[in-house]
């Protein structure tokens, strides 16, 4: 049936077949730019955390000696297990972990720490990379859903993407059943249609799938590029580089081509459930099954409404699909814009407004310990240099008895309610973060909180996270001890506590006052500031400082850009002499920053705009299509009188319907979807709102309507237009 | 010899309250090389008994035989064989592939079977049915009563047990329509052709060698003339 029919039809009906290979080449384009671009943004941020923080999954920590390490070595999900030297210590081991499936690692890691004799306090997970691979603390009641998130936005358009496909087809083949039908009635048997079917969507598939997967990977080749360029300026980030899995173009080939076998593979169906007959009257026209009244219609547009009404009812099968893309596309396109504002808000509440005030340039100093920077005093006599803070974090813990807690803490459920911890023989073990500023600045720090200078001993910071009463959006703080003790005892943060002895430090005062620092404290930490002369005693004894320390300067007055630049500049020349060194400053970031939001938006925008560009290609093929089939019926009501002024009030009223239904099923979707958004995230409403991307979703349900209205008017024109004895009469060219 | 053969055909369409007894219980045969017309009123059934007998629809009830084979008993791969080699159907609309040439059109039945046409009798049958020269035309390039000739012509190239025709003369003029009766005639002649005459003409139904009246889905009269 190829060489005697499929290939004279392909030949004769070259708009059919034209708009076949155009949509699988658009629809096949945009899935594997789509695929791509979110596979090469998975992979970056897994790059980025394991570059960041290391690529191991579990960690174990302890009195772990060789054998105890072949151990680990030899259990069965274990690929990997190694030492980390730099966090390891006399009598604490740390060892990371790589397993061969991660899945698991909720279960193997306790196995692990038994056979060892540590307890679950030895263990650590690596949360962040495991759940980039969906894979969260099974006791974790609210795990981190954004990648999920994501995932279900990009299934959506992928699905959207898959009907572009499918509606074409179906057009194309819906309008042949009649002639598949003479086919059945000559003697063609539902193989040979079958097989006839499939070959001719072969043929007119396969390059355009295969010419548009490899322009999708071109072009997510070209936006990875882009977003490098937007962030070029952005201090200390990890370069993207364009990474690509077979599997990817596989997924994309893969369902592309099942796409288009299964809708050619349809009608072929379809007509295997209906005798030569029935195919043969088949003439694309519109059947009503059951008696129906199209009420609303009828009520405010007539006769006319109650016709069009009955044609869409007649049609809801065909118009189903391209309601649904439509109405995926503007779902994803509506909720993604939503989502990209409310990150932003995000992101300009929890960053830049809460420490827009506490530096002005930052320079990192690469596996340097704070003992070892002399250049404190060089720096602090730079000109325009205000104040200089050098400082380093250490990872230490605290046993606090019950009774140690305030009354506030207690008042309000104690740590338990506040922060999950629980308390083992009326003890509470905390982390108690360390942060070592220079001598000078911590006696500055001391006559900040109103105490006598002093080096000998640490201020606390009481403080703890009342997160039953307040969100991490709004946070209000309550102290966190009675502060009545003169000393505190610090542990290894990575030994097992029964294990270890603790080193006793004296406490010059509890705060809730903080140095000015770009830091972020933990919510239900107990925080140590510690000068470094007291810092070089104890050390070895506590161990776990970071390998990085930090230098805070603020400049002297109303620095804008140039003068931070040229200050930084200095600052890193004279640092970067004997010390590895990195530097950024506060309105630089701010720029970088805004300019990779910018970026992000243009990138997100462009995504939007696509989603957009794809529902309306559907909408406008479909309603086109949809048009193209009722050549008869229009006909039909002519030859009973009605006038093209009525015909094209039915054809209103249709784009009316067609345009509007999707519209009303998306609005409320989408502000269910702002409502649950706003609320998880805990931001005020009408901060939303007021920034809520109201124009361009409007922009796009009016770009839909008019796109609606253009189908229908030139397919109006059209059928308008035709001869209506001729269409009666002849159904040779069906 | 017996060529045709329908005992007790019932043919219901619609279900419930809806339904329409479109034949009620048919018995009728045909011996090979006869020419019958069967005549009645729009909505009678003569059409459905066609299409039944054409193996395109199926009957609600009741048994047809046509060259020896039940043709209610062949699923649907069986009955497009069948349909292929043993039947010929000319509609009143033609129903031509409209993308393929007039020669495609008519050879269809047998390069579906991936046979090679007798190019004798192919050239028989449009020289008979005066298309010779048509043969690179598409349908639309053809009129009324040659695009019939054409559907005619697909008919009869597989020689086939029985040609049924179903109104093949109501959408062309006089002058067509005595032609293409002539020429059913002719291969009815010439050819020994079985042929079953679907109408609502009677001047047309005289011309077959035996007229069948139907009413309300039933035989009511079954009169040879020759």
């Amino acid at each position: 049936m190829w060489k005697n029919y499929s290939k004279s039809y392909i030949r004769n009906n070259p708009a059919s077949g034209i708009s076949i290979m155009a949509a699988a080449f658009v629809a096949t384009m945009f899935l594997s730019l789509l695929c791509g671009t979110a596979y090469n943004f998975w992979v970056y941020e897994i790059e980025k955390i394991t570059l960041e923080e290391g690529g191991w999954q579990g960690r174990i920590a302890g009195e772990i000696d060789s054998s105890d390490l072949a151990m680990i070595q030899n259990y069965a999900n274990v690929d990997k297990a190694v030492i980390n030297e730099e966090l390891s210590a006399k009598g604490d081991t740390v060892v990371d972990i790589y397993f061969r499936n991660a899945r698991t690692i909720y279960q193997d890691m306790p196995l692990i720490s038994a056979r060892l004799g540590a307890g679950n306090a030895a263990i650590q997970y690596h949360s962040l990379l495991l759940s980039r691979y969906l894979i969260h603390d099974p006791e974790d009641t609210d795990p981190p859903m954004l990648l999920t998130l994501y995932l279900v936005i990009l299934v959506i358009v992928i699905v959207s993407l898959i009907l572009i496909i499918r509606n074409s087809f179906e057009l194309s083949m819906n309008a042949r059943i009649h002639q598949l039908g003479i086919f059945s009635s000559i003697g063609a048997t539902p193989g040979q249609i079958r097989i006839c079917l499939l070959q001719e969507a072969a043929v007119l598939s396969i390059l355009p799938i295969i010419l548009g997967s490899l322009t999708g990977v071109l072009l997510s080749r070209g936006l990875l590029e882009a977003v490098n360029i937007f962030a070029a300026d952005v201090s200390g980030r990890h370069q993207a580089a364009f990474r690509y899995h077979p599997a990817v173009y596989g997924f994309t080939i893969f369902s592309s081509v099942l796409t288009v076998l299964f809708s050619a593979w349809m009608p072929a169906w379809r007509l295997s459930r209906m005798t030569p007959l029935e195919a043969i009257r088949d003439k694309g026209g519109l059947q009503l099954k059951k008696k129906k009244h199209s009420r609303l219609l009828h009520m405010l547009f007539g006769m006319k409404g109650e016709l069009a009404g009955n044609a869409l009812r007649a049609q809801k099968k065909s118009l189903r699909i391209s309601s649904l893309s439509l109405l995926l596309s503007f779902v994803g396109f509506s909720v993604m814009l939503c989502f990209t504002t409310l990150a932003a808000i995000s992101t300009r509440y929890t960053y830049f407004d809460r420490y827009q005030d506490a530096w002005d340039v930052m320079i990192t100093l690469k596996d340097t310990g704070i003992s070892d920077f002399d250049l404190t005093r060089k720096l602090q006599e730079a000109s325009g240099v205000r104040d200089v803070t050098v400082y380093q974090k250490a990872e230490a813990a605290a046993i606090l008895p019950e009774e140690f807690l305030s009354s506030q803490l207690t008042a309000v459920g104690g740590l338990g309610a506040v922060a999950g911890i629980q308390s083992i023989d009326g003890h509470f073990q905390v982390n108690a973060p360390i942060i070592i500023l220079d001598d000078g600045s911590f006696l500055k720090y001391c006559s900040q909180i109103g105490i006598e200078p002093s080096l000998d001993g640490a201020i606390l910071l009481n403080r703890i996270w009342d997160s039953p009463h307040s969100n991490f959006r709004y946070k209000e703080y309550i102290p966190f001890v009675n502060a009545s003790g003169d000393t505190a005892s610090l542990y290894p943060a990575s030994v097992p506590l029964n294990s270890a002895e603790g080193t006793e430090i004296p406490v010059l005062s509890y705060t809730q006052t903080m140095p000015l620092l770009r830091e972020e404290y933990p919510n239900y930490a107990l925080v140590h500031f510690l000068p470094v002369t007291l810092w070089e005693k104890i050390s070895g004894r506590i161990g776990g400082a970071w390998p990085d320390s930090y230098i805070r300067i603020f400049s002297g007055g109303n620095a804008d850009l140039a003068d931070l630049n040229r200050l930084e500049k200095e600052l890193l020349q004279l640092v970067g002499a004997d010390y590895e060194a990195e530097s950024e400053n506060r309105v630089q970031e701010r720029l970088s920053n805004d300019s990779m939001i910018e970026g992000m938006k243009m990138i997100f925008g462009a995504f939007c705009v696509l989603l957009a560009i794809i529902g309306i290609a559907n909408v406008f093929s479909n309603t086109l299509g949809f048009l193209r089939q009722r050549k008869r019926e229009f006909a039909q009501y002519m030859s009973v009188g009605l006038t093209p002024q009525e015909m094209r009030g039915i054809f209103c009223i249709e784009a009316f319907v067609t345009a509007g239904k999707p519209l009303l099923i998306t609005l409320p979707l989408t502000v269910l979807f702002v409502q649950f958004a706003v609320t998880a995230s805990y931001l005020d409403p009408a901060v939303f709102w007021s920034e809520a991307p109201v124009l361009p979703i409007c922009l796009f349900a009016a770009a839909i309507a008019l796109f609606v209205a253009l189908a229908y008017y030139i397919g109006g024109k059209r059928l308008l237009r035709c001869d209506l004895n001729e269409t009666l009469r002849n159904d040779a060219l069906v | 010899m017996e060529i045709l053969k329908c005992s007790g055909v019932e043919k219901v369409f619609g279900k419930g309250g809806n339904q329409v007894t479109a034949l009620n219980g048919i018995d009728f045969s045909m011996e090979k090389g006869e020419f019958v017309a069967v005549i009645g009123a729009s909505g009678s059934g003569k059409s459905t008994l066609l299409h039944i007998l054409g193996s395109v629809d199926k009957p609600t009830k009741g048994t047809v035989t046509i060259d020896g084979v039940d043709i209610g008993g062949l699923n649907a791969t069986e009955a497009a064989v069948f349909r292929r080699r043993k039947v010929g159907l000319v509609y009143q609309f033609y129903n031509l592939i409209p993308t393929l040439t007039a020669e495609k059109n008519i050879l269809m039945p047998m390069l579906l079977d991936k046979r090679r046409p007798d190019k004798e009798y192919f050239e028989t049958i449009i020289k008979t049915l005066g298309i010779w020269d048509k043969m690179d035309s598409l349908p639309s390039q053809l009129s009324g009563g040659q695009q019939q000739r054409v559907a005619i012509a697909r008919a009869l190239i597989y020689r086939p047990a029985i040609l049924l025709a179903d109104e093949p003369t109501g959408n062309l003029d006089q002058k067509n329509s005595k032609e293409i009766v002539d020429l059913l005639k002719l291969s009815n002649r010439n050819l020994k052709q079985t042929i079953l005459l679907i109408t609502h003409d009677e001047k047309i139904a005289l011309e077959a060698d035996r007229i069948v009246t139907i009413e309300d889905g039933r035989i009511i009269a079954d009169q040879r003339r020759r």
